[in-house]
């Protein structure tokens, strides 16, 4: 490397204006022969500035469009148009807005729009900048070199490196650049002359150097701070945070490889995103801010747990996000209509902007203020219900999402969430199945459940789906609520039901059903018991014989008797009945045994009773 | 074979003469044979589809009220497809308005043909219980149900289920128009007259012919007048053939201006006054 690094620099210096001027390459930038200092080198850089006040980057939110840039301060009080096409996605470094244009690096006021300065691009793209509050820190690449140059507040050349290995994404502080490469180092660079005076090793991917509120971090999949323990880094034992394990819709990516250059196009991607910041806690320990993070999926943005990834609150959006940024607590995010939304870490309104225009892509960078707290919100199953009311149905993805994070709540709400789901003509079949499954196992929500099961299919009415009796039979029968009994019984007798839900609510009606319901279960047996035509109604049936034997007394014998007998019934139904005639007879005999032998008789009859409720 | 010619030789006294006779009219059943009603009912309880059907036939035949609790004994058991089907027909047949109930849970069976039949016969078999059942019907997912229940509804007079027919009437169940025309009264009968134009008038058409031809003081004669001068503006073959229709069936008890107003229409002449 040292010789290519060598002949590299030589090359760059013939590019660069004002390289020999100040002071060139002198130090070993990027030797590969570099020998593991155990942290040595970094440790003495991060205690020189360690000291030094942080500078974070500038608030404003940057939006890109076809004619340039539109940016808004994020305390709203300064607008700006920069109207000449990107070509990369601009950068928030310090104060700046840096960003490519034609054959230029332009850097613009981050508060007013206007230029600062800007340099030729030498025929590499942008790959990055950060600013010191002074001086700023830029790679410049391509697929085959890479160039580091360290510009002054006017525009100057100060320290500069070539190199034919990919460098990352940089940052700086107090004069020094920090620049990852070869995935696992980061150089910390003098500015002025392009030195390296020290290197971080880490053992983890590390392609960006990030400014979160002044703090620096390293990272890609994870981030290292550069703290008292950076020295640390090479034995895993620095201030790292990282994101929980995430099953996301789209399969969200937080940190983008910093070893390929961004555009100012959007793809899929752009609207797929994590938004996470990293805080200081209380102990000094590194966090993610506020205990949250948030994950985009076109327009739908899902606030997440940072210890476990758990869903905590959910919004959809009235257009798609196409760029943000997590704060020390909450959120910013753009949508592509050119509106930006300040969140609180609860997900809330804490603010709105617009940028004036609709956008492709955005940057924005919160700074170190936490968004404003919004005060009091719904709960989440209120929220994933109203995100789900509001999503068009090409976003089945995050629909499945939501569904399964609706059937992990236990409030009440779920259940009429649930029910509203699985009559909703809006949702794909596979997932009105799920939401059915889910339904079938709610434990609570029952006046929901019973207010759902008084519609039926109306044509005149406009009901044009039934509600899921299926699920709703079963989650009754298990709480054993007995009011549901009647209602079940209508739905038997109610063909805009399928025969599986039918099925249901015949086995339903074997746990809950009263004398009352006597005709309805009778009426069915009759209409179906020689015209069960496929398995699910033979087994309504049966279930119906099994329902009028309980609550039907002698009369309920006769007519199951008698079909029993009758070569008309339906031969599976037919072969069911003899056994449910028998065990009908042994619990009939079994109480009055127990009058006789005592409780164990009785005990077995009262197992074959619904729970006392009052009817 | 053999096991049906004997339900029939059991079952039916003088049965050549009765297997020669024309079928029986379907609202007024003629007893052309009476039935032993015992064996009948056996036949019936037999679970023997072909007994069952036979006997079913020869109830149909007789013509027999007396029949009737039997059949619905036997709705009220079930019994499979090919038989219901009958016994649905048998019951209409019979026209016995005590057999509704027995019906009546019929036109909500999962089978489209077994529902459609029970719906047909209610209108038969007439009464409060079979209204209802059609009313329901009006509210099912099948669009022939629907129809045969408006139908129905028609024919039963149902006033009470005419705001629901205003509401299927436009959702493609046409057999409304006819039962609206039918029943309507005064401002209900002017609302339907106002759809001519916003609806098909292959749809209208049906309700607009019983409404020219009612007598009574429930459709304006004022109203129909304005119906006719809006046919004649119309100006079709299709609008004509009404008018020439209801004139030809005018009762001799309407009012003789309607009348003379659908003579008038039909040789171009306006009959609202403010035109020559």
């Amino acid at each position: 490397m040292s010789r290519v690094l060598r002949l590299a620099r030589a090359g760059a210096c013939s590019l660069l204006a004002g390289c020999g001027a100040a002071g060139g390459n002198s130090g070993s930038s990027f030797a590969t022969t570099w020998q593991n200092d155990n942290g040595q080198s970094i440790a003495n850089v991060e205690q020189r500035l360690r000291a030094l006040p942080l500078v974070a980057n500038a608030r404003v939110v940057v939006g890109v469009n076809e004619t340039g840039l539109v940016a808004v301060t994020l305390d709203g009080k300064a607008h700006w148009t920069h109207a000449v096409p990107a070509t990369s996605l601009p950068v928030i470094a310090g104060n700046l807005v840096v960003v490519a244009e034609a054959d230029q690096i332009v850097a613009l006021d981050a508060n007013t729009g206007q230029k600062i300065w800007s340099i030729g691009n030498r025929g590499l793209g942008l790959r990055g900048a950060g600013n010191d509050g002074t001086s700023t820190a830029l790679v410049l690449a391509d697929s085959r070199k890479s160039l580091f140059l360290a510009i002054s507040p006017t525009g100057a050349t100060l320290g500069s490196a070539r190199t034919d290995t990919p460098l990352g994404v940089p940052a700086a502080r107090g004069g020094v650049a920090f620049v990852p490469w070869s995935n696992q180092y980061v150089s910390a660079l003098d500015m002025n002359s392009g030195d390296e005076t020290g290197r971080l090793l880490t053992r983890e991917q590390v392609s960006r150097a990030l400014n979160f509120g002044g703090h620096l971090y390293f990272g890609e999949r994870g981030l290292v701070r550069l703290d008292q323990k950076v020295r640390f880094a090479s034995t895993n034992q620095a201030s790292h945070i990282g994101l929980p394990k995430l099953e996301l819709p789209g399969k969200p990516g937080w940190i983008d490889s910093g070893y390929e250059n961004s555009t100012s196009d959007a793809d899929a991607r752009t609207k797929i995103r994590i938004y996470a910041a990293p805080a200081e806690t209380l102990t000094g320990g590194v966090t993610l801010g506020a205990g949250t993070f948030a994950a985009s999926y076109f327009r739908v943005l899902f606030g997440l747990d940072a210890k476990n990834g758990a869903l905590t609150w959910v919004r959809s959006m009235p257009a798609d996000i196409v760029g943000g940024a997590a704060a020390a607590a909450g959120f910013v995010v753009c949508d592509s209509a050119g509106k930006v939304w300040s969140l609180d870490s609860a997900g809330n309104d804490s603010g709105s902007l617009d940028l004036g225009s609709k956008i492709r892509r955005c940057v924005t960078d919160t700074g170190a203020e936490p968004m404003a707290e919004a005060g009091a919100h719904n709960s989440l199953a209120t929220q994933i219900g109203q995100a789900l009311d509001q999503l068009e149905p090409d976003m089945a993805e995050a629909e499945r999402y939501l569904v399964s994070e609706l059937g992990k709540q236990s409030e009440p709400q779920v259940t009429k969430i649930l029910i509203d789901l699985s009559s909703s003509p809006r949702i794909s079949p596979e997932l009105r199945s799920e939401a059915r499954r889910l339904l079938a196992q709610r434990t609570n929500g029952s006046e929901y459940m019973l207010a759902a099961l008084e519609r039926h299919y109306d044509f005149v009415s406009g009901v044009l789906l039934p509600p899921p009796v299926g699920p709703l039979a079963d989650a009754l029968a298990a709480s054993g609520e007995v009011r549901a009994a009647p209602l079940l019984a209508k739905h038997l007798n109610d063909p805009a039901n399928s025969a599986d839900d039918v099925a249901h609510a015949a086995r339903a009606l074997v746990k809950l059903a009263s004398k009352d319901e006597y005709e309805d279960l009778r009426t069915f047996f009759a209409l179906y018991r020689a015209t069960a035509d496929d398995e699910a109604l033979v087994a309504a049936v049966v279930a119906s014989a099994e329902a009028l034997l309980r609550v039907g007394g002698e009369a309920g014998r006769t007519v199951i008797d008698r079909a029993a007998h009758d070569p008309l019934t339906q031969n599976d139904v037919r072969r069911a009945l003899p056994d449910l005639l028998i065990k009908a007879q042994n619990l009939q005999t079994a109480p009055a045994a127990a009058t006789t032998s005592g409780a164990p008789a009785a005990a077995a009859a009262a197992q074959n009773e619904p729970k006392a409720s009052a009817r | 074979m053999f096991e049906k010619l004997a339900v029939i030789g059991c079952c039916l006294v003088g049965s050549t003469l009765a297997i020669a006779a024309p079928a029986a009219h379907a609202d007024k059943p003629a007893a052309h044979a009476s039935l032993n009603l015992d064996s009948t009912k056996k036949a019936l309880e037999s679970g023997d589809e072909t007994r069952t059907l036979s006997a079913l036939d020869q109830i149909e035949l007789s013509g027999d009220r007396k029949a009737a609790p039997l059949v619905d004994a036997l709705l009220n058991r079930g019994a499979n497809s090919k038989i219901l089907l009958r016994a649905l027909g048998v019951a209409g047949a019979l026209g016995q308005e005590s057999s509704s109930a027995a019906l009546a849970p019929y036109v909500k069976h999962r089978a489209p043909d077994v529902r459609r039949a029970a719906a047909q016969s209610l209108t038969r078999t007439k009464g409060p219980v079979a209204v209802q059942a059609l009313r329901q019907a009006l509210r099912a997912g099948d669009p022939a149900l629907r129809g045969t229940a408006a139908d129905g509804l028609g024919a039963l007079g149902a006033k009470d289920a005419v705001p629901d027919l205003f509401v299927v009437l436009p959702k493609e169940v046409p057999e409304a128009a006819g039962a609206i025309g039918t029943l309507c009264s005064n401002e209900d009968c002017k609302k339907f007259v106002a759809l001519l134009g916003k609806l098909p008038f292959d749809v209208m058409q049906s309700g607009f012919l019983p409404l020219l031809l009612r007598t009574n003081q429930e459709v304006p004669d004022t109203l129909k007048i304005q119906l006719i001068e809006e046919l004649r503006r119309l100006a079709t073959a299709k609008a004509n053939e009404l008018l020439s229709t209801a004139l030809a069936a005018f009762p001799a008890t309407g009012n003789p201006k309607v009348k003379a107003a659908m003579d008038a229409a039909l040789h171009g002449h306006s009959v609202s006054g403010d035109e020559p």
